[in-house]
């Protein structure tokens, strides 16, 4: 199995142990490292991670501690983030932890940045949410200075910092990133009309663009009513999340159940959820406009790891193939 | 009496690997790993070598005070999630942080309930509920995960002694440690406590190759103030020694006579079964 995906990565690790579906803590843990081991050997890019914090699933709040873990039982992949929520941590100590996963992995870290929403976080380690833009840069600039030696440490690497894929679709996320070279991780809600402006406003503003990534749910299944079962579960998994933490005009979803409603329709219409060639196909198509690094979304709480396998293996044999060459794949 | 192994400053996976290798196959209970220049954060070695070697209780060297330490106990948590309950929390205060050390850990024994908690220290208040925060804000908010030992293990270390003997915590005394003002702090907090103190010690790496010193230190380390842990810095080649020529010596007040020598002509230092 060697089927090069070069540019695409596998998501979404939480570790959420939900009310739909239980789990023991310890063996999401280890699920996660397992998972990271196939991955490797089916030869994605990167297996990627998200973070929050102080949530009733024990939702993974220290996503480097975890990558750790997973790293230690790999070779080659690499480990990403979307998001971490840079603004909520201490940036010397996160610096530190990522120079020493860099250095633990040998050099296999992806960054990724994303400002985070809920104030409850902010609130929780006697932060403003109405800072985070600010906290980012300052964030940016303290793990530069680690990277380079400049805090006591010893310089990671050659000084230069590890790709930090800036989340978010805002203007002063584009900018950011732009700014400062870095790539882009585009949220998975986006239509490829929404792709296509913003990859292009990215690359006008970047004296060197680099990639412009986009999270994408995915689930190849080609019988008809399975696929609407997962497409269910899917916006089960979403309604939960959104319902408590969205702040939709003003309150939270469940407050607001039509708003919530419509919320969510955009979110699981952009789902790729069918057979190999309609999936491929959508996938293509964010390609076309503008999107030259994927983040495939196959893991959630709901689906086991016996699931996920077969599910890993569609993709790699039925949906790989039809790619894009810019992907890595072979048409 | 069980030991942990320290192995110094380490740069790499396989190093980290080695030593976590050398100190399960010598039957040793664990690791004890520090901050170094090139892995400044000893919880991500933590959460790897959990990853490279089973069983292993795998010790953590912190500073408490120069970071909020609800960062260090979502980390800490997540790490003894990962390894199924093997974490040691091992802190001292951070540089200048002394004033705020008993307030940190007030705050890391607080979150580490499995409930809802409000913590207001004069330092730090969790959740902090600032005017400006205002959707979803709780009153009270719960460390999720939880971490997996019902009661992490946590240790004080430097000048946090009285701190940690108060709260019933363990406490890591240096090698250099007066004997007798320990088993004085020790004796004290007992009675206060009226429940037994744990107590651990560092050895250092000189005595291993003297493992019939070691043996002397640790047995008066136990008689001065309970010693029940020794942390023991020694390189992964000098590992066997301590499973086999000290670890069997300090576990019994006593042994039957003619045993040490009987040891002494039959036990070397081969290895005798590795991990799996």
């Amino acid at each position: 199995m060697t089927t090069a995906a070069a540019n695409i990565g596998i998501g979404l690790w939480t570790m959420q142990s939900t009310a739909v579906a239980p789990a023991n803590p310890s063996s999401l843990y280890r699920s996660f490292a397992d998972a990271a081991v196939l991955v490797e050997e089916l030869g994605f890019h990167s297996i990627w991670t998200a973070e929050h914090h102080a949530w009733y699933d024990g939702w993974c709040p220290a996503l480097i501690e975890a990558q750790a873990f997973a790293a230690a039982r790999t070779t080659r992949l690499r480990f990403g983030n979307a998001m971490l929520l840079l603004p909520q941590h201490d940036p010397l100590r996160l610096a530190r932890s990522v120079a020493t996963l860099d250095r633990l992995s040998g050099g296999r870290v992806d960054l990724g940045a994303g400002l985070g929403h809920r104030d409850s976080e902010f609130d929780l380690v006697g932060l403003r949410r109405d800072r985070r833009g600010r906290l980012m840069e300052h964030a940016l600039e303290t793990l530069e200075a680690v990277w380079r030696g400049e805090r006591g440490d010893e310089p990671v690497a050659d000084g230069r910092l590890p790709r930090i894929f800036i989340g978010g679709m805002a203007p002063a996320a584009i900018a950011r990133a732009a700014r400062l070279g870095h790539p882009l991780m585009l949220p998975p809600s986006l239509t490829p009309e929404q792709l296509r402006e913003i990859a292009a406003q990215y690359r006008e503003q970047a004296a060197e663009p680099a990639q412009v990534a986009c999270m994408r749910d995915v689930w190849v299944e080609p019988d008809r009513r399975r696929a609407t079962e997962f497409a269910d579960k899917l916006s089960r998994h979403y309604r939960e999340e959104a319902g408590s933490w969205w702040v939709i005009k003003g309150d939270t979803g469940f407050r607001q159940p039509e708003q919530l409603d419509r919320q969510l329709r955009r979110a699981s219409q952009s789902a790729m959820i069918g057979g190999a060639e309609d999936v491929a196909a959508g996938l293509n198509e964010l390609v076309d406009a503008g999107a030259n690094f994927l983040v495939l979304r196959l893991n959630f709480d709901f689906v086991s790891p016996e699931e996920l396998a077969a599910g890993l293996l569609r993709l790699t044999e039925d949906v790989v193939p039809l790619l894009d060459a810019s992907l890595g794949g072979s048409s | 009496m069980r030991f942990l192994l320290d192995p110094g400053p380490l740069t790499t996976l396989a190093e980290l690997t080695e030593a976590g290798e050398a100190a399960h196959s010598a039957g040793l209970d664990g690791v004890f790993l520090s901050a170094s220049p090139a892995l400044p954060a000893p919880l991500v070695s933590a959460a790897a070598l959990a990853a490279r070697v089973p069983d292993l209780r795998i010790a953590v060297a912190l500073e408490l005070g120069d970071t909020h330490p609800y960062h260090v106990a979502e980390e800490a948590a997540v790490v003894d999630v990962a390894s199924g309950g093997r974490l040691i929390l091992v802190v001292a205060a951070a540089r200048d942080a002394e004033d705020v050390y008993g307030e940190a850990l007030d705050l890391l024994l607080t979150a580490f309930t499995p409930r809802p908690f409000r913590f207001e220290g004069a330092t730090w208040k969790v959740p902090a509920n600032l005017p400006e925060n205002v959707h979803n804000v709780e009153r009270k908010v719960r460390l999720t995960p939880a971490p997996t030992q019902p009661r992490l293990e946590l240790w004080g270390a430097g000048a946090g002694r009285e701190h940690a003997l108060r709260r019933g915590l363990g406490y890591l005394a240096d090698s250099d440690a007066d004997l007798s003002e320990l088993g004085d702090a020790w004796r004290a907090a007992e009675s206060s406590l009226g429940a037994p103190a744990l107590t651990a010690a560092r050895a250092r790496h000189a005595a291993v190759g003297d493992p019939e010193r070691l043996v002397a230190t640790l047995r008066a380390g136990r008689e001065a103030f309970g010693q029940s842990w020794a942390v023991v810095r020694a390189p992964a080649s000098g590992t066997r020694a301590l499973g086999a020529r000290v670890r069997p010596r300090v576990q019994l007040e006593s042994l039957p006579e003619g045993l040490e020598r009987f040891w002494d002509e039959t036990v070397t230092n081969s290895t005798r079964r590795t991990t799996g």
